[in-house]
């Protein structure tokens, strides 16, 4: 486990810095920066529900969190004019609220029931949405001027910053002492305990990084989609999307969700213009494929199929 | 050894349902003691062990540790107030490696809370200690039942236990295994640990007591000395059986 980051990952992390920042923005055209601020998105949807599921923990109801966020950025600009940078944090701050409430409830519990409590969760708020529209705005959802006057590389930006705070909460978890907390509650919850850790404890922090996370996520989506409705969401769909991406690209790694989400995202966009809800068949099948031939994901493999082949040579001996 | 109590069990019971798994048990343990305790099968020791560390809250009665009541304290708890256990059946994180096992009990297991730097370098001595020091990197699954064991010795250490509950370590180990695992629980004892175990094999548990604690039927039979408990006759007949007059010539 060596703590500090290698000489070459630093190199490539500072082009990879100014390609983002410098260049990318000023050559991509509109429809291809707008794809690629949907893949930030994801990404920082991936990434968030990853950190909980290295505690052992399934969310299927991360669209509550995002809604939660999307809701609350919205309705604050409506109400009080908040400004769209300060709506979107107060989206994340009130997703953390909600999943320290449902966390304590739920995550004592073993198992299953976590990832049940957690639709139940997603479902009900979409419910109670359309009961209150004097307040939420019911059925027909809630509409934002758009972000930044419609400024798609400002908004880049902005998604580009979320998802690189993402990334780096990920680093620091993965080398700090959380990481070994998630890590043994996630493979033995019960020798966890008997060694220290209170899994409760570490199952809600983690849980509360995620919601964070996708707070900010849904935040930024109501103002730069300029419209939401309750059933977009809160829908299943966006719970689904949130562990697909990273169950296909590899668990429990920093850069798994990340790959996840661009080849999901890309053959998600693809279909989406030739088949008529491809994206959701898509998302089955890739499951399907994943769950039986490759449970480490596209990671696990290139460490155990395709990097050995390179490495053939230097590995005899 | 000095006189001052650490453990103090008293009126211990334990139902599961209609089952009584451990009943009205009264013991002490004094600092720096090796104590065994030992029962036939499904006598009720590991029972025992898990209402002391935490794992079952007990039915009744009360567990005092240094002086502190930590009856129906979580695992976590007790594990902070100085109690380090192994299980029965090893159960390693299979995705960490040797060293990561260990370095995770020191870094959660300690009050105060020391970096994760000290704790690398705390395990790696943990791993010297327990003759881990070359596989520190390998999965615990690369390893044999003994190297699972001494994982679970290294584990049980690193939160640097006042009471050490040791669970079967020495079943399954060779007799040169066993007369270093035996050799290591008396430094741990010269070091100051008091260590409380569970054996089923005699000649450990005869060699290594200061005392013995029988149950059987999750009652506590006899107490005393190796020779005591040896010659008590509600131990030979309920936990030595048939043949009693042949194995108390082996034990001793």
């Amino acid at each position: 486990m060596n703590r500090l980051i290698s000489g070459k990952s630093f190199i490539v992390l500072i082009v990879l810095a100014v390609v983002l920042i410098f260049f990318y923005p000023r050559v991509m055209d509109s429809y291809f920066l707008h794809l690629t601020i949907a893949i930030f998105l994801a990404m920082i949807l991936a990434s968030s529900w990853d950190i909980l599921a290295r505690t052992g923990q399934v969310s299927v109801g991360q669209a509550g969190l995002f809604g939660i966020g999307a809701y609350a950025s919205a309705l604050l600009y409506q109400w009080i004019h908040l400004p769209p940078v300060l709506g979107i944090l107060a989206g994340g701050i009130l997703a953390v609220i909600l999943a320290v409430g449902i966390g304590y409830l739920t995550l004592r519990l073993r198992g299953i029931y976590f990832s049940i409590t957690t639709i139940a969760f997603a479902e009900a708020l979409a419910v109670i949405w359309l009961m209150i529209p004097d307040i939420t705005g019911g059925a027909m959802g809630v509409s934002t001027p758009p972000l930044f006057g419609g400024n798609r590389i400002l908004a880049y930006y902005l998604i580009l910053a979320i998802l690189a705070l993402v990334i780096m909460t990920v680093w620091l978890i993965e080398k700090s002492r959380l990481n070994f907390a998630f890590t043994a509650i996630r493979q033995n919850e019960d020798v966890a305990n008997v060694m220290g850790i209170n899994p409760t404890r570490y199952k809600v922090l983690a849980f509360m990084i995620s919601a964070f996370f996708t707070g900010l996520a849904g935040g930024f989506y109501s103002h730069y989609n300029t419209y939401i409705i309750p059933y977009e969401v809160f829908g299943l769909n966006v719970s689904i999307a949130c562990l697909v991406m990273p169950i296909f690209g590899g668990l429990y790694t920093i850069l798994g969700p990340v790959i996840g989400t661009i080849l999901v995202k890309v053959i998600e966009e693809f279909l989406r213009v030739t088949v008529p809800y491809g994206h959701q068949i898509a998302y089955g099948l890739i499951l399907v494929v994943v769950v039986l031939f490759m449970p480490d994901g596209l990671i696990g493999l290139w460490k155990k199929r395709i990097k050995p082949l390179f490495l053939k040579k230097s590995s005899v001996g | 050894m000095n006189d001052k109590i650490l453990l103090s069990v008293n009126g211990l019971s334990k139902h599961f349902g209609g089952l009584a798994a451990v009943q009205n048990v009264s013991f002490s343990i004094r600092q720096g003691e090796i104590v065994s305790l030992i029962g036939p099968n499904g006598a009720g020791k590991t029972t025992v062990f898990n209402l002391l560390s935490g794992v079952f809250s007990p039915s009744a009665g009360t567990i005092n540790l240094d002086g502190e009541d930590i009856t129906g304290k979580r695992p976590f708890e007790v594990c902070q107030k100085g109690v380090g256990r192994t299980f029965q059946i090893m159960q390693p994180f299979p995705q960490m490696t040797v060293l990561e096992n260990i370095i995770t009990s020191s870094l959660f297991g300690r009050v105060p809370k020391i970096s994760l730097s000290q704790a690398e370098e705390e395990a790696v001595e943990l791993c010297k200690l327990v003759g881990l020091g070359d596989k520190q990197n390998t999965f615990p699954r690369n390893l044999t039942t003994p190297g699972q064991k001494r994982i679970e010795i290294a584990r049980a250490l690193a939160v640097k236990p006042k009471l050490l509950l040791l669970d079967e370590v020495m079943s399954g180990l060779t007799p040169t295994e066993t007369i270093e695992a035996i050799k290591l629980v008396r430094s741990l004892r010269d070091k100051g640990t008091t260590v409380f175990l569970i054996e089923h094999v005699m000649k450990v548990v005869m060699g290594i007591s200061d005392r013995v604690i029988v149950v059987h039927h999750g009652e506590k039979i006899a107490e005393g000395t190796c020779a005591e408990v040896a010659n008590d006759p509600k131990v030979i007949k309920a936990y030595l059986g048939e043949h009693a007059e042949d194995t108390k010539e082996s034990m001793c």
